[in-house]
């Protein structure tokens, strides 16, 4: 009997798998939607992070969202990736499965980064017909995130959320768009958020990402993770779930991570910024 | 654009601003706050924040033994001289203890910006205890080997297949001890060494039920342990009786039947190589 793929109900809350929770989450099965994990963290053969995945994909549907596809690399997709992150996705019979609108690596280096690429239009066609490439080979949905950046190119002809749609469009895959990063880059670059928020089609968002930034003394805003979501940014959110949702939405958090009641209560405000 | 970015002035971090060569900066724009320099140095310290912070993870004992930074010097040298390579960030762990083993002065190792130093030794054994248990923890699943009669006839001349997922070790400082506190405390300081051990101490490190545990072992039957690893199981035990002290010798059999027994009966055992 063929079991059916999990769906996300279109207005669920998700939270991002980190390891401090493996215990509370299994414990005491709170109520989210789904959870999301880093595709990288299972794809190898270690026992016990699959001992995991094992006990948490009996209670939640699992999302993947991977850091190392390098899309927009020089060298080709890695085979040898794709037939892993292809087994996950099977494996836990993911409803979607995201990575990055970015490389990262070249010359044989991997960089470990997500970093962003002057948007032109030779690019469109590379990157479209590699997320078509793999969305296919995936045989579910597959999402493309938005990068927050702290450079952009000389050389760039048009804005990054023109370029992003032009490959979504052109791939036939979705948008994993991620609010926090918007809010970043727009506050780096000295762009309007809701100009990029203006550009998405949100008939083809997958999820939506939420997250917390830090500050440097020079003004410039970090993606780090590692704290609350700040009120700007779920001043966006409220604006993007007004206008277009319902959509999945996830937190992230990733560095100085607290323990569980606060990272739900933190997913909670989300319910009641839509409201 | 990689530097190495250790400020060994002021033991920190290299500060913000750096030069970059002209073709990378003309590439990059600068924006109303960072100049197209103090932009990529971001993307530099980023590099560099996460790498650390993967080796950290890995080497919990070595890193708090010689502090954040002066750890952090070898691993940028390391990964200077062998930049990863592979999506997996597991891959550019691999040599790194080796890397050590070499590049550690005979001796003491000075901690930088403390003036103090530690007795190299005791960070090798660091080394290879942190090496152990990331080794163990990130072992496949095995099947137990469980000798029965039909084995009985091979057994002697045969050598029993270690499984990945143990280890023996062996410390002469009390630093499995103090491995779990470091990893509950926190902060970057070098942590002090205790005091050396009047005689070494031994263990198995193991991973029932997906958990790691250590258990205390005799001398002799650890260096049992170690011998049926690369010899058959009659040369390994000819190896340890000759090398026992004759008034020993007598409770020898008695002694290694238990230890074999509880060998297979903890499961470190997952095949037989035929002689």
């Amino acid at each position: 009997m063929t079991r059916e793929r999990p769906q996300l109900e279109r207005d669920a809350l998700g939270l991002g798998l980190r390891v401090p929770h493996y215990g509370s989450l299994l414990d005491h099965g709170p109520e989210v939607g789904y959870v999301e994990i880093i595709s990288e963290n299972f794809l190898g053969d270690a026992a016990p992070p699959r001992r995991h995945l094992d006990l948490v994909r009996e209670r939640y549907p699992i999302v993947l969202h991977g850091v190392g596809l390098n899309l927009l690399g020089h060298e080709p997709l890695s085979s040898a990736y794709l037939d892993r992150l292809c087994w996950l996705a099977e494996y836990v019979d993911a409803p979607f499965v995201s990575d990055h609108l970015c490389w990262t690596g070249g010359q044989g280096l991997s960089h470990h980064d997500l970093l962003p690429v002057p948007y032109v239009d030779d690019l469109i066609g590379v990157a479209a017909e590699r997320a078509a490439f793999v969305q296919r080979q995936l045989g579910r949905p597959f999402g493309l995130e938005n990068l927050s950046t702290y450079v952009e190119f000389e050389s760039s002809t048009m804005p990054e959320w023109q370029f992003y749609s032009a490959v979504v469009e052109q791939a036939g895959c979705w948008f994993m768009l991620d609010v926090n990063n918007i809010y970043v880059s727009s506050q780096n670059h000295g762009f309007s958020s809701h100009s990029y928020l203006d550009a998405i089609d949100f008939s083809r968002v997958l999820q939506v990402h939420i997250a917390g930034h830090s500050r440097e003394a020079d003004g410039t805003i970090i993606d780090t993770h590692d704290r609350a979501v700040a009120d700007d940014v779920w001043r966006l959110y409220a604006e993007v779930w007004q206008k277009s949702g319902p959509f999945p939405t996830l937190l992230e958090w990733d560095e100085r991570i607290p323990p569980l009641p606060e990272l739900l209560a933190e997913l909670e405000k989300a319910a009641q910024v839509r409201a | 654009m990689i530097r190495t970015p250790l400020e060994r002035a002021n033991g920190s971090l290299r500060v913000a601003h750096e030069s970059y060569d002209e073709s990378l900066t003309q590439i990059a724009l600068a924006s109303e706050r960072l100049g197209s320099n103090a932009r990529l140095a971001l993307y530099n310290r980023q590099y560099w924040f996460r790498l650390f912070t993967l080796f950290h993870g890995a080497f919990p004992l070595t890193t708090r033994l010689l502090s954040h930074f002066t750890f952090n010097g070898y691993v940028s040298c390391f990964l200077v001289a062998r930049p990863p390579r592979h999506w997996d960030s597991e891959a550019m762990l691999a040599g790194f203890d080796e890397f050590l083993q070499q590049a550690l002065p005979a001796g003491t190792t000075p901690i930088e910006g403390q003036r103090a130093s530690i007795d190299t030794l005791a960070v090798l054994e660091a080394v290879r205890i942190d090496s152990a248990f990331h080794r163990v923890f990130r072992a496949p699943a095995f099947e137990a080997f469980q000798p029965s009669g039909e084995h009985a006839a091979q057994l002697p001349t045969s050598r029993l297949i270690a499984s990945p997922a143990t280890a023996v070790l062996e410390e002469h400082w009390p630093l499995c001890e103090l491995r779990p506190q470091i990893m509950l405390e926190g902060g970057e300081a070098a942590r002090a060494l205790p005091p050396r051990l009047e005689a070494a101490r031994h263990w198995l490190l193991l991973r029932p039920e997906n958990r790691l545990a250590l258990l205390p072992l005799e001398p002799r039957e650890a260096r049992l342990l170690r011998l049926l690893s690369g010899l058959s199981v009659e040369c390994a035990l000819a190896q340890l009786e000759q090398e026992c002290p004759a008034e020993k010798r007598a409770s020898l059999p008695e002694a290694t039947q238990r230890w074999l027994a509880r060998s297979v009966a903890l499961g470190i055992w997952v095949g037989l190589e035929m002689g």
